[in-house]
């Protein structure tokens, strides 16, 4: 998806080459991928910078020493604000162009990142289980629903574009084998799940509730395969009403958020192991930044997991389900507005191009594991992996305070009772369903992923 | 639902195909069908293509008045074998509305619609 400019722009042509500078799957793919090249090259010539900006918050019980830490890596702040504002601004200039409104709103973002980072290591917060992610997505929920969002700030709130360049980096801790054989199990389990889930939304939605064809397959979408972006593009393919796909989007997020909160209680609640519970996460979430804002409340392994499940398992998969759909609004539906037939080509349109990052970083790091130039895999951990899983973990946390700031839940709740009772449906058999497949039948599989 | 509550921006796109249509009506047929990879083609053959495209590109000319007429914002572009017209500020069943009001139906062009997040939408 694009970058939106609040500022109102003509129309302007799609598709084609300018697609790779003017679309943030793109940038995501772009940034991560330097961020990974960097790092291989700064280490390659024996430099400890990717090591030195990035800050990781020690546990801490009293305040004095929080104020002392931070006051001393004063410099190593500044250098990481300027490495993500640096590579950030470049995007942004060729996306939108907003250069001096998002330099202004990124500054307030990493400085709240900075603040609820600290607040998130004070070990009060760990003894009652409020994870960074948990905190970021409360902070960001109670400042938007009290306070105007300002233009300025709104501007940097891209939370697509930063979780999809964690996902990114993400491939760099993941070896390419696991993720190719650990995908196929993820595949065969989110698909089960999400045809279950599908076909409850959208037999609730149609037969019990009377809505629209077109808008129960929309909200369906939404409920069971990725979220948001299934809804968009599952109701571009049979032609649904824009406020039908816009309801949809506003259930997905309210039903995301609610989850982010829930699932993690739950795992505690049910000594759920960590592979398990990111395994579950990953089909229990309807969208990925909040998804991994639950897992992330989890552990790293929670992380990988929910990955391997929520974007190997399902995001892939969106064109093919998109086509799926077209076909079926054409022949099997009424023909209205028709003109139009399903294109294979569109599999490879709504194909996620941010996962192709994930990849590439994936073999990145495979091909330098089983590289003699690398001499053990402790090296490749410490001065390669380490400090882009750190870079990963604050653009997971623009990400969580974005989803919290860009979040106002009287708007999102007020959708209507039909498809809030129809998602939620959904939401009754994705659940049990998905701790029934990760957690007790494969649970054993999940728990060996790390 | 509050109707400024949107979160998705819509993308409307109509392509008009030169040489192809969804359906062929009673009396027409493709154009080039006769003429591209055929061996032996007849002067009335390439007389047929031209009158075909002589109706079509007066057809998609009118069909594009017609949008101009509802809605100024189109992005428009030309291609060896279509016209795309795209539009993110008029929403799809209007533009749909004026054409039939105007009495071209579905053969005549191909619909896409395409959705996308508002700013900062999950």
């Amino acid at each position: 998806m694009g970058y939106v400019s609040s500022a109102k722009k003509p129309t302007t042509p799609s598709g084609g080459w300018s697609d790779l500078w003017k679309q943030e799957d793109y940038w995501a793919v772009w940034l991560g991928l330097t961020i990974i090249v960097l790092t291989i090259v700064f280490w390659s010539q024996g430099i400890n910078f990717m090591n030195w900006i990035v800050l990781k918050i020690p546990s801490y019980s009293s305040y004095n020493t929080a104020i002392s830490y931070v006051s001393s890596h004063k410099i190593t702040l500044l250098t990481l604000y300027l490495f993500f504002l640096i590579l950030f601004s470049i995007a942004v200039k060729a996306l939108t162009g907003e250069v001096k409104r998002f330099l202004v709103g990124f500054t307030f973002l990493f400085l709240l990142s900075v603040l609820v980072s600290v607040w998130g290591s004070w070990d009060v917060m760990k003894r009652y289980n409020i994870e960074t992610p948990l905190l970021a997505l409360i902070v960001g929920l109670i400042i938007s629903n009290l306070f105007k969002i300002p233009n300025w700030l709104s501007t940097a709130l891209q939370t697509q574009f930063y979780i999809k360049l964690g996902i990114v980096l993400m491939g760099a801790s993941l070896p390419f084998t696991l993720i190719v054989k650990a995908g196929t199990t993820a595949f065969a389990q989110a698909t089960i799940i999400a045809l279950a889930t599908f076909l409850t939304i959208y037999w609730t939605g149609t037969r019990v509730f009377a809505l629209d064809k077109r808008f129960a397959a929309t909200l369906a979408a939404g409920g069971s395969i990725c979220g948001v972006s299934a809804s968009i593009a599952i109701g571009g393919a049979v032609k649904a009403e824009k406020q039908h796909v816009s309801i949809a989007i506003s259930l997905v997020i309210l039903w995301s958020i609610i989850m982010i909160f829930i699932l993690p209680l739950a795992i505690k609640a049910l000594h759920i192991p960590p592979g398990p519970a990111g395994a579950w996460i990953g089909t229990a979430e309807f969208a990925d930044a909040p998804g991994m804002a639950a897992a992330a409340a989890i552990n790293e392994q929670a992380i990988k997991t929910f990955t391997l499940m929520k974007v190997v398992g399902r995001d892939m998969f969106i064109g093919i389900w998109c086509f799926i759909m077209a076909f079926t609004s054409v022949t099997r539906w009424e023909k209205r507005y028709v003109g139009t037939k399903p294109d294979a080509l569109d599999v490879w349109i709504r194909f996620p191009k941010f996962v192709i990052g994930f990849f590439v970083a994936s073999i990145i790091i495979t091909f330098l594991a089983a590289s003699p130039h690398v001499v053990t895999s402790k090296v490749l951990d410490n001065r390669i992996i380490n400090p882009i899983i750190e870079l990963r973990n604050w653009a997971f946390i623009f990400t969580f305070l974005s989803i919290g700031l860009t979040s106002r839940l009287k708007d999102l709740a007020s959708v209507g009772w039909k498809p809030f009772a129809a998602f939620t449906a959904g939401v009754l058999v994705n659940i049990p369903l998905g701790y029934l497949l990760a957690v007790v039948i494969m649970g054993n599989y999940w728990i060996t992923v790390k | 639902m509050n109707p400024n509550n949107e979160t998705c921006v819509q993308r409307t796109r109509f392509v008009f195909n030169y040489y192809e249509k969804r359906e062929w009506l009673p009396g027409e047929k493709p154009p080039l069908d006769d003429i591209t990879k055929v061996k032996d083609v007849q002067p009335e053959n390439l007389r047929y293509f031209a009158e075909f495209m002589h109706t079509r590109l007066n057809h998609i000319a009118e069909m594009m008045d017609i949008l101009l007429k509802v809605h100024d914002d189109w992005a428009i572009t030309g291609w060896k074998d279509h016209i795309l017209m795209e539009t993110e500020s008029f929403d799809f069943n209007d533009s749909l509305n004026a054409l039939k009001e105007h009495g071209y139906h579905d053969d005549e062009f191909v619909l896409k619609v395409e959705y996308r997040r508002k700013w900062g939408v999950l």
